[in-house]
C-alpha cells in the first residue's frame, strides 16, 4: 500500500479519533496536571511520531509540511485556551506558516521536493490539479471581494470604568461622611459569630441579627430586582441594563471595597457617578431619595452577612486581617 | 419507574398488613398495565419528610428563602408586596409544576427540580448552579414541614398519582425542538379551539383572555403568554421542550386556574396541543442565566428605495420574530427588516417606581428612504389589556439624544429622561383601542387606535417639557391585535427644531424606549423601560459590490498566468541549458 496514502490516514484519522474520543477526557471541568488540554496536544503530536517511526512511513516533505501547519492550525484554533481573538490567530497563523516554510525549505534537497508538486500543478503535468487551481482560486478571490465589500455592522464596544475613585467627602441626608474615616455605625460586632444564625427567628436574641434582618428585609423589598435573590447580580431586571448589575458574590466587587465605599455608591446611584464613568446608562438609583441613612448602613450590613465577604478596612482600628 | 413501587423506600413497619397487600396489588397491577401505553397509573403515598435533613434544611430556608416565601412560609416574606406573582404560599400544599393529578401533593423529585431550574419570569431564581444538591434537598424537606393544611407522611389519606406523559412523538431535540409536521400543529390547533383554550390564553395565544382571573388566595393572575415560552414557569430552563406543555396540560397548575385536561384530552392529543403552543413561541437565542432571549443591541434600519410602505399588513414588513440565525427565513422574507428583541424592566430608579412591568420586550423594525427622507420604526409588543380609562391610556415612546453633534465618543445623555447638560428627544404615542372591552371573545380583525403623539425634551427627571417647535413625529399606522400593539412611528430624517434629534445615515446613534400600561394606571415616570441601544441607517449597497469582484478576480488570473508563463519559461530555460538548476550537495 502507498506510504504516503498511510501517512496521510494516520494523521486524518487519528486526529478525527483524538479529537472525538480522547480529548473531551482531556478536558474535564476540574483542570489537572494530566488531564488538561496541552497533555493531550502532546500525546497526539507523540502518536503521529510514534506511528510514523512504527511504521517507518516517510511521507514526502510537502505533505510533512502540510502536516505542521495543520497542528498549529489544529492548536490555535482548538486547543490553545481561553480561545484568542481572530486577529491574534491571523498573527499567530502567519508566524506559525512562516516557521513551516523555515522547515520544509532547510536545504536544498527538501526544498525541491516541495515545490516539485507546485510545479508540476502550475505546469500543467497534473492537468486536473491545475485546471482546479486556474479556476477555483479566481473563484474563490472574488467571492472574498465581495465579502469584504458587503457592508456589514456590529454594535460598537464600549468601555467604562468599573470602580470610579472615589470623592473624599459625600453629604447624604444633610450629613457630610469622610469616606475614609467612615464606619458603618450597625457593625458592632464580628460577623463571623454570626455565620449560623437565623434571620427573623434570632433578630429578637441579638442586636446583630436585628439588624441584618432589616438590612435583608430592605434588600428584598428594593434591591433584588437588580441584583438578584442570590445577590450575584442576576435579578428579574439585570438583563436589561447595561451595565449589568454588580455581582456581590464575585470577589472583585465589595469584598475588595470599603463599606464607606458602598455608602457613597447606594446613596448616590448611577446619576451620582463621576464624568469618568460615562456613558450615564447605570440604572441605580440615587438611593438617599428612597431610604433612610440607617437603612442604607443596614443593606450593606446584610450584603456581608449574606456573601461572607469582609469590608476592606484600612489603617489599625477595626482591622480584622 | 413502576418498579419502584413494589419496594416504596417509606415503606415502614407500621402501615398495617392490609394496607400493605392493597398497596403490593396495586404495584402488580401497575407492572402488569405497563405494557399498555398511557394506563400505567398507579397511586401511592408522597414521598415523606427527611427527618435528618430538617435541621440543614432550615438553615438554607431561612438564609436564603425566608426573604420572599416568609417565617412561616405563607409567601408573605419582605418582598412578596412588590412582586406580580407573588412568591409562593406553602401553608396549603399547593404546588404548581408536578407530575402528579391535580390537586395532588407533588413528588419530591418536582419540588427539588423547581428548585434547582426557578421559575422563568418570576422572582424564584434557579438554585441549582448556586447551591449544593444535599442543600437543595434538605431545604425541600424543610419546606415539606411548612405545609400545614397537608402531609406528607399521611400515608392513609394522602396519596398520589404519578402520570403518564408518553413520548415525544416526533422525537425532536433541544434547544429548539424544531422539525414537528405542520399537519400535527394543525391538528393542535384544532384541539385547543375545541377545548376553549383561547377564552384564558386569547386567541394567539398571548394570554390576551380573561382579565379577572384570581389565584386560590384571592390574587390577580394572568394566564401563560405562549408566544413568550422563556417565560412559562415549568419549563425547567428547556424552554421550547414540549413535554412542558405536556405536564401542565396533563397536572394542571393547582391553584391557578389552569385545569387539567387528563380526561378530556388523550395523551396523544396532548403532545399535538403542545406542538401548537410550542410552534407560536419565536426561536430566539436565550440566555440561559437571565431566562430571556439575548437583546438585539443594534437595531438595523433597512434601506429602502422610492417611499417606504407605512403599513403595518404591507409585505415589505413581514418578517418572523424567529431569529434568522436559527431557522432559515423564507425568500420573500429575506429582505425584510429584522425584529429586534428589545428588553424592558420596570423603572425603578426614581420617582414612583414600577415594580411590576406588565410588558417585559418591545420588538422593533425598521425601514428608511434617502429619496422620501424619512425613517420609520414598528413597535411592536404584547399587552394582554388595553386601558380602558382615558385618563390612563396605553404609550410607548423611542427617546433619542436631542443633541446628537454634540455628543463626544460614546457619551450619552442619562438614560432616563436625560440630564441637565444632554437632552433628549422623546417621541411618544398615547393610544386608546376603539371599541375595546377586556372581556370581549377574541377578535380576529383586532382594534383600531386612537393614537395622539407628543414630543418632549428631557433634561432630567424633574425637567420634561414639550417642543416649542415640534419635528413633526407621524404615527402612520397602529393596531391593537389579539394581545399584540403595533404601532408605527415616521420622521423626517432632518427637522428644523432646536431639539430634534437630526439622524444621519450609516452612523451609531443612541436610542432607548419606555412602554405604559395604562390598565395598571402608568404615567409619567412610572413605566418600563429599556436601556441605550443603538440603531444604524443602512446604506444602500454599493455598486462596486456588483463590478469589483470580477476585476479583482481577472487580475488574479493574470497573476496565474503570469506564473505559469515564467514556470514554464525557467524549465524551458533549463532544459536548453541557458540557465543552471542549484546544485544539490553531494
Amino acid at each position: 500500500m502507498n506510504k504516503t496514502l498511510v501517512s496521510f490516514l494516520v494523521f486524518v484519522v487519528g486526529l478525527a479519533v483524538f479529537h472525538n474520543a480522547i480529548f473531551p477526557i482531556f478536558t474535564p471541568k476540574e483542570v489537572g496536571w494530566i488531564l488538561n488540554r496541552y497533555v493531550y496536544f502532546l500525546l497526539f503530536v507523540a502518536y503521529l511520531l510514534i506511528t510514523h517511526f512504527m511504521l517507518r512511513l516517510k511521507p514526502p516533505i510537502s505533505m510533512m509540511g502540510l502536516f505542521v501547519w495543520s497542528l498549529g492550525f489544529y492548536f490555535y484554533k482548538v486547543v490553545l485556551y481561553p480561545p484568542i481573538p481572530w486577529t491574534l490567530f491571523i498573527t499567530y497563523m502567519v508566524m506559525w506558516s512562516i516557521g513551516t516554510f523555515l522547515y520544509v525549505s532547510q536545504d536544498p534537497e527538501t526544498f525541491r521536493e516541495f515545490r516539485k508538486p507546485i510545479v508540476k500543478a502550475i505546469v500543467g503535468e497534473y492537468k486536473l490539479a491545475q485546471i482546479v487551481l486556474l479556476t477555483f482560486l479566481p473563484l474563490l478571490v472574488g467571492w472574498a471581494t465581495y465579502q469584504s465589500i458587503y457592508p456589514s455592522y456590529q454594535e460598537p464596544v464600549e468601555l467604562r470604568t468599573v470602580h470610579p475613585a472615589p470623592p473624599a467627602t459625600t453629604k447624604v441626608h444633610g450629613k457630610t461622611y469622610p469616606l475614609e474615616s467612615t464606619n458603618n455605625p450597625f457593625r458592632i460586632d464580628e460577623q463571623d459569630n454570626y455565620k449560623d444564625s437565623f434571620p427573623f427567628l434570632d433578630a429578637d436574641k441579638n442586636e446583630y441579627m436585628k439588624y441584618v434582618t432589616e438590612g435583608g428585609t430592605i434588600y428584598f423589598q428594593n434591591c433584588h430586582y437588580c441584583h438578584g435573590d442570590q445577590l450575584n447580580g442576576l435579578g428579574m431586571f439585570s438583563h436589561v441594563f447595561n451595565p449589568t448589575p454588580a455581582n456581590f458574590i464575585d470577589p472583585g466587587t465589595i469584598a475588595m471595597l470599603q463599606e464607606a465605599f458602598l455608602f457613597w455608591r447606594v446613596s448616590k446611584g448611577g446619576p451620582g457617578l463621576p464624568n469618568e464613568s460615562t456613558p450615564w446608562s447605570s440604572a441605580m438609583p440615587p438611593w438617599e431619595e428612597h431610604l433612610k441613612t440607617e437603612e442604607i448602613w443596614k443593606v450593606i450590613l446584610f450584603e456581608y452577612w449574606y456573601t461572607g465577604w469582609h469590608p476592606r478596612t484600612f489603617g489599625t482600628e477595626g482591622s480584622d486581617g | 419507574m413502576n418498579f419502584r413501587l413494589l419496594k416504596p423506600k417509606h415503606m415502614g413497619m407500621t402501615m398495617t398488613n392490609n394496607n400493605y397487600i392493597k398497596r403490593l396489588i396495586l404495584s402488580f397491577l401497575a407492572v402488569a398495565l405497563f405494557a399498555v401505553p398511557g394506563a400505567a397509573l398507579a397511586e401511592q403515598a408522597p414521598d415523606a419528610i427527611k427527618k435528618d435533613l430538617l435541621e440543614e434544611g432550615k438553615k438554607v430556608y431561612f438564609k436564603r428563602c425566608v426573604w420572599c416565601h416568609g417565617v412561616e412560609g405563607g409567601g408573605d416574606g419582605p418582598s412578596a408586596d412588590r412582586l406580580f406573582t407573588r412568591p409562593r404560599n406553602f401553608i396549603q400544599g399547593t404546588f404548581k409544576i408536578r407530575t402528579t393529578d391535580s390537586g395532588e401533593l407533588p413528588m419530591e423529585a418536582d419540588l427539588i427540580k423547581t428548585v434547582k431550574n426557578g421559575l422563568p419570569g418570576s422572582a424564584m431564581p434557579a438554585w441549582g448552579e448556586f447551591l449544593s444538591n444535599d442543600e437543595i434537598v434538605a431545604a425541600v424537606n424543610f419546606v415539606k414541614t411548612l405545609v400545614q393544611d397537608r402531609d406528607f407522611n399521611d400515608t392513609e389519606d394522602e396519596e398520589v398519582t404519578i402520570q403518564d406523559f408518553g413520548t415525544n412523538p416526533w422525537g425532536t431535540k433541544g434547544p429548539y425542538h424544531l422539525g414537528v409536521p405542520q399537519a400535527d400543529i394543525d391538528v393542535g390547533k384544532e384541539i385547543f379551539m375545541k377545548n376553549k383554550c383561547f377564552e384564558c390564553h386569547g386567541g394567539e395565544g398571548r394570554g390576551d383572555g380573561n382579565p379577572t382571573m384570581k389565584d386560590d388566595w384571592g390574587f390577580p393572575i394572568v394566564a401563560a403568554d405562549w408566544q413568550q415560552c422563556w417565560n412559562f414557569r415549568g419549563s425547567r430552563r428547556n424552554h421550547y421542550d414540549p413535554f412542558n406543555v405536556v405536564r401542565t396540560i396533563s397536572t394542571g397548575l393547582n391553584g391557578t386556574p389552569m385545569p387539567n385536561f387528563k380526561d378530556q384530552i388523550n395523551v396523544e392529543d396532548r403532545w399535538k396541543i403542545a406542538a401548537f403552543v410550542n410552534s407560536l413561541c419565536p426561536r430566539k437565542n436565550i440566555d440561559r442565566l437571565t431566562n430571556k432571549p439575548v437583546p438585539d443591541f443594534l437595531i438595523q434600519s433597512v434601506y429602502t428605495e422610492g417611499n417606504v410602505v407605512g403599513k403595518i399588513d404591507d409585505p415589505s414588513w413581514a418578517s418572523p420574530d424567529t431569529d434568522y440565525r436559527i431557522v432559515d427565513l423564507s425568500e420573500e422574507q429575506a429582505e425584510n427588516p429584522l425584529k429586534h428583541y428589545i428588553a424592558m424592566a420596570g423603572q425603578i430608579t426614581r420617582g414612583k417606581r414600577n415594580f411590576d412591568p406588565k410588558t417585559d420586550n418591545l420588538w422593533i423594525s425598521s425601514r428608511w428612504s434617502a429619496e422620501e427622507g424619512a425613517i420609520y420604526y414598528l413597535v411592536e409588543y404584547h399587552q394582554r389589556f388595553m386601558s380602558d380609562d382615558p385618563e390612563f391610556p396605553d404609550a410607548v415612546a423611542i427617546q433619542w439624544p436631542a443633541k446628537l453633534q454634540d455628543l463626544f465618543g460614546a457619551e450619552k445623555p442619562y438614560f432616563i429622561f436625560g440630564d441637565s447638560k444632554k437632552p433628549v428627544d422623546i417621541w411618544k404615542a398615547s393610544f386608546m383601542a376603539k371599541d375595546y372591552s377586556a372581556t370581549a371573545a377574541p377578535n380576529e380583525k383586532g382594534y383600531q387606535l386612537d393614537v395622539s403623539v407628543t414630543e418632549t425634551v428631557g433634561n432630567g427627571f424633574d425637567a420634561i417639557a414639550d417642543k416649542e417647535s415640534e419635528g413633526k413625529v407621524e404615527v402612520v399606522d397602529s393596531i391593537y391585535h389579539q394581545g399584540r400593539v403595533k404601532v408605527m412611528f415616521k420622521r423626517s430624517l432632518k427637522t428644523e427644531g432646536e431639539f430634534d434629534v437630526q439622524i444621519p445615515s450609516e452612523q451609531f446613534i443612541p436610542v432607548a424606549f419606555m412602554q405604559w400600561s395604562g390598565r395598571d394606571k402608568e404615567h409619567d415616570e412610572h413605566m418600563a423601560i429599556s436601556t441605550w441601544y443603538y440603531t444604524i441607517l443602512k446604506p444602500a449597497l454599493p455598486a462596486s459590490l456588483y463590478y469589483m469582484p470580477p476585476i479583482i478576480a481577472a487580475i488574479f488570473i493574470c497573476f496565474q498566468g503570469w506564473l505559469v508563463w515564467m514556470t514554464k519559461r525557467t524549465r524551458k530555460m533549463y532544459d536548453e541549458g541557458k540557465a543552471r538548476r542549484d546544485e544539490l550537495p553531494k
